[in-house]
């Protein structure tokens, strides 16, 4: 028993110790972030600024318009969701209630371009999106995103553990298929669609490489994009720096609170049927 | 039928509600363009006196207290001018600026003019997207005199021209200088350093725990090339389009700075980005950097740094200082009278009075000879001596070949520099795989 | 509703997938077969898209490129740098949540906090940390009597820093896997395995290995997957630089340069394919293997 006990104790110091650890990054660039220059740079490191610089942060969005990024970014992960929950529903819908010739085919070949890594498409989409002349707008960062195969297995999965009856049963009451799809299947697959949404939230919000590529103006730039373009405009003033990086990370802190069991249940799903 | 109704009209609402959310904020798109130019001529007929307003955007790469005075030009230009709006664009570093362009000449999106690094704008030549200046400067009404074209310096004026096509004007034209620390040199017993010999001298002596005597940029083939030429080697020959760096002469003057790094007495910027940040906090006695860098240096320096600015050091006497920066240049993807509008800007950026200022608020030189002559910009001088160094050396100034491929070659010396420096290769090795790089690059 | 195909059934149920083919055809399928066609364009004009010679060209020339092969290389690296590093942390502390204590919850939340933050955002803060002079973590290294390290200057460092940073950021996932995975193993075995005597180690071995051994199998593809993708980090901690001296220059990254750097589709599109390749061997290795060596419970 006294053994046990002991090595209880351990498990909790050793988790703490690899929380802190954990937490350590973010911690740093909060404390960081509040700081005046000369502190920033203090060796010891002081790990409680004297003063509260908040300035840091309105002097951030002075040199570069995060306000404008943050709209962005809003923008775009709003819109591509909402476009992503729509297509997803009703392939979803297509691929688990109705038969039709070419189904199986269809979803066997969507599943095969799943493996295929966005890199690669990366290039052929460029091209396409200037032959549309689609780059720097948000056109070019969100209509690409508004259908995802994962998605769409994913729901499609859910679907297909509703019970047929239900469907006979409406279709009993004369509702039509796509109000019965609205109004009952979409309801009852709620938690799912949130953990895809928030998935996707979460995705779209910290995307990088495709709006880096697909954006010229400074106007069209997403967080994570205007903050790599800051580190030359602010030079190395980490302080403003680390402002800057906590504007783009503290959203998604927040969302996560709020939200954590559906996207535990989401990651966690995603995971073991993958 | 019903359903399908229905579920047309949700799919085409979604659509709509995001290409609406779209043009709204699309500058790029053609509904925009059509409205705008609807606006436009409505505007025409009310009023046939004035000209059609125009609005060009002009992509830089300049930040900090760079961008500041070039946006102060732009105001003045925009308020001078009712039917022109100029909107410079800040597109990150070089770099990002050389990508964005690319980028944007691919999807037929370009700006109408842009700053940018005179090693490429062979390559934008090449791929004829840059608009020959030849017709508006040599215009009655809107371009040069003789004199005022004969007004810009000499070095300038012939690395804007392509056998004898003029397809930029110079703009931030930097050079390099050497940057002090008064109080450590003074410490130490040592007067402002002339030869390389003597920064090492210096780094030497100077060289304690949390002080290194010598800092080189990132970016330190510039100094690389001075030291060459100095020693009387050649970098590229523009004639043969052949990289020659790998001479004798070449492992000379990279083995002086890459001993000096290896043996701790000299840095690189590393993660500092710039030497600025280190040299403010006072952890590097002296250091080579772009005349430019004198503002950054002023807002980098803690309270109470003394520093001073001296021209580029000689090899024993022999002098030779890199030329770098920028241009502007003028793309053709745009309409006339934005075209006309940007020769504009240009002029009024290459004019006497706002070179000298551009010179004084930001470490570049200014582009016009009468600039020099200006009463303003001399008392600014002898108040601000760290702005004269730059100055002193025109004559001993040189810049880099002009070829195609120039810019991959500086990326490639670069690469093989750091593999040097990080002791991954020796002198000559690094040099001569660089060579053969750079001229297989160069062949192309 | 669920009968045999019709027409009519035909016609809806394509109406339907009409949305989400439109995009996945334009933006998924067409590029896929677009860009092994581009891997093929040796001669080409960037600006107007005129072909004029198709050839294998590309994939010799990338092959002969020495920074491919140090692309190569430093992935291969990076990915046997993370992989297990990160599977036996993420293994070891979700056997600890999974025992029964306290403020479970909460520890969960806190290591889960990375996976939802922005890569490049944290990378940056992370470039803080290394910071040479100034640095949180020579600071710490200091109080071990460790000179300070020049973690993102020094080529012998900076492949550490980026599986640092990876480590840290991936741990959450893994570890919300493995806990879903060990909540599923039944707990009469565990009951049977202590009835038997058996000590903690020897239940660990004999009962939660074999059945988390699909989770563990799948953790480990998707962490070998996502290594060979890795950019991000890389393009945040570096400031756009692929490392000193090509030190974390990965494949991705080699294809970032090729494609918009340097603007040679035939080369980015050529090394994108190689890369395709590599994933989808790792995707077949587990399709195949994972259904035959691993116990599924």
């Amino acid at each position: 028993m006294r053994k046990e006990a002991l090595s209880k104790s351990t498990i909790y110091i050793l988790l703490s110790f690899g929380a802190i650890l954990m937490l350590l990054p973010f911690i740093w660039m909060i404390s960081t972030s509040l700081k005046a220059p000369n502190e920033v740079m203090a060796l010891p490191p002081v790990w409680i600024p004297s003063e509260l610089h908040w300035e840091n942060y309105t002097e951030a969005t002075e040199i570069a318009p995060f306000g404008r990024y943050f709209v962005n970014s809003v923008i775009i992960t709003i819109l591509s969701t909402l476009g992503e929950l729509i297509t997803t529903i009703l392939a979803a819908y297509a691929f688990s209630r109705i038969n039709f010739y070419g189904r199986d085919v269809v979803f066997a070949i969507l599943l095969g371009t799943m493996m295929v890594p966005s890199e690669v498409l990366m290039i052929p989409n460029f091209v396409t999106l200037s032959d549309l002349g689609w780059i720097d707008t948000y056109k070019a960062l969100i209509i690409p995103w508004t259908a995802s195969i994962f998605a769409i297995f994913l729901l499609r999965q859910f679907f297909l553990g509703i019970p047929k009856e239900l469907s006979y049963a409406a279709k009993v009451d004369g509702c039509s298929e796509f109000k019965f799809l609205w109004y009952v299947m979409v309801p009852l697959a709620k938690p799912a669609l949130i953990t895809i949404a928030l998935l996707k939230i979460i995705g779209s919000w910290n995307s990088f490489l495709w709006p880096l590529i697909m954006t010229n103006s400074t106007e069209m730039r997403t967080l994570p994009v205007g903050l790599t373009a800051f580190t030359t405009e602010a030079g190395i003033q980490y302080g403003l720096l680390m402002a800057a990086s906590a504007m783009v990370i503290l959203p998604m802190v927040i969302i996560f609170f709020l939200m954590q069991k559906y996207i535990v249940a989401g990651v966690t799903r995603a995971g073991l049927k993958g | 039928m019903k359903k399908r109704f229905l579920l047309t009209t949700i799919l085409s609402l979604f659509f709509l509600l995001v290409l609406s959310a779209c043009s709204g904020e699309d500058t790029t798109s053609t509904e925009d363009k059509e409205a705008k130019d609807a606006e436009k001529t409505e505007e025409n007929k009310d009023n046939e006196e004035t000209s059609e307003p125009v609005e060009i955007e002009f992509w830089h790469a300049m930040s900090g207290p760079h961008e500041e005075a070039l946006q102060s030009f732009v105001e003045t230009f925009n308020s001078e001018n009712e039917s022109i709006t100029v909107k410079a664009v800040n597109q990150g570093g070089y770099d990002d600026l050389e990508q964005k362009i690319m980028a944007s000449a691919k999807a037929k999106t370009l700006p109408t003019m842009s700053q940018a690094v005179t090693g490429v704008i062979p390559e934008y030549i090449n791929n004829d997207f840059v608009e020959p200046l030849n017709t508006y400067m040599e215009d009655e009404e809107i371009g040069l005199s003789e004199d005022e074209r004969n007004d810009f310096m000499e070095i300038f004026r012939e690395s804007s021209k392509w056998d004898d096509t003029y397809y930029s004007v110079p703009f931030s034209k930097s050079t390099r200088v050497m940057f002090y620390n008064k109080t450590i040199l003074e410490e130490n017993g040592f007067d402002v350093p002339e030869t390389w010999q003597d920064v090492r001298e210096i780094s030497e002596a100077v060289t304690k725990d949390n002080v290194i005597g010598m800092g080189f940029e990132n970016s330190f083939e510039a100094e690389f090339q001075a030291i060459l030429k100095q020693l009387g080697g050649t970098y590229i020959d523009e004639e043969a389009k052949e990289a020659q760096f790998a001479s004798e002469k070449g492992i000379e003057a990279m083995t002086f700075i890459n001993d000096m790094i290896q043996e701790g007495i000299a840095r690189t910027a590393g993660e500092d980005q710039y030497m600025s940040n280190p040299f403010g906090r006072g952890d590097v006695a002296m250091y080579i950097g772009s005349s430019a860098g004198i503002p950054h240096i002023a807002g980098a320096a803690e309270e109470g740094l003394e520093w001073g600015v001296t021209t580029n050091p000689t090899w024993e006497g022999e002098g030779a200082t890199t030329f770098a920066g920028n241009d502007i240049v003028m793309f053709n993807q745009s309409e006339d009278a934005e075209k006309e509008a940007a020769w504009k800007f240009m002029k009024y950026l290459t004019s006497p009075e706002v070179t000298a200022e551009w010179a004084m608020k930001s470490g570049y030189l200014p582009v016009r000879s009468s600039a020099l002559e200006l009463e303003e910009y001399k008392t600014f001088l002898e108040e601000n001596p760290a702005y004269a160094a730059a100055s002193q050396q025109v004559d001993t100034g040189f810049f880099t070949a002009r070829v195609t491929g120039g810019d991959a070659v500086r990326n490639i010396v670069l690469e093989e520099l750091d593999k040097i420096v990080l002791g991954e290769k020796t002198v000559e090795d690094g040099l001569t795989s660089a060579q053969e790089r750079s001229n297989e690059e160069l062949k192309k | 509703m669920d009968l045999n195909p019709t027409k009519k059934s035909t016609l809806k149920g394509y109406l339907y997938l009409l949305p989400a083919l439109l995009i996945l055809i334009t933006f998924n399928i067409y590029p896929i077969i677009k860009s092994f066609v581009m891997s093929l364009y040796t001669d080409f004009d960037f600006f107007t898209g005129e072909v004029f010679a198709y050839g294998f060209g590309n994939f010799v020339e990338i092959f002969q490129d020495p920074n491919f092969r140090i692309a190569i290389v430093n992935t291969v690296i990076f990915v046997i740098g993370v992989v297990p590093l990160s599977i036996v942390l993420s293994l070891i502390i979700s056997l600890f949540l999974n025992s029964k204590i306290k403020f479970r919850g909460a520890f969960r939340t806190i290591y889960f906090l990375p996976y939802v933050t922005s890569v490049v955002a944290i990378s940056i803060v992370w470039s803080w940390i290394f910071h040479y002079d100034y640095g949180l973590l020579n600071y710490f290294l200091s109080w071990f009597g460790i000179d300070p390290i020049a973690w993102l200057r020094d080529p012998q460092y900076a492949m550490p820093a980026l599986i640092i940073v990876s480590v840290w950021k991936g741990l959450g996932f893994n570890i919300m896997i493995m806990l879903a995975g060990l909540q599923t193993i039944d707990e009469q075995y565990y009951l049977a395995a202590k009835v038997d005597g058996a000590s903690a180690w020897h239940r660990f071995k004999s009962v939660t290995l074999p059945l988390l051994s699909p989770t563990l199998f799948f953790v480990s593809i998707i962490s070998i997957i996502n290594g060979f993708k890795v950019f991000d980090e890389i393009f945040a901690l570096f400031d756009g630089r692929p490392g000193p001296g090509n030190s974390a220059l990965t494949v991705v990254y080699y294809i970032y340069q090729k494609f918009y750097e340097e603007w040679q589709f035939g080369l980015a599109s050529a090394a994108a394919f190689v890369l395709f390749i590599i994933i989808f061997l790792f995707t077949i290795i587990q399709l195949v293997l994972g259904k035959k060596f691993v116990h599924y419970n």
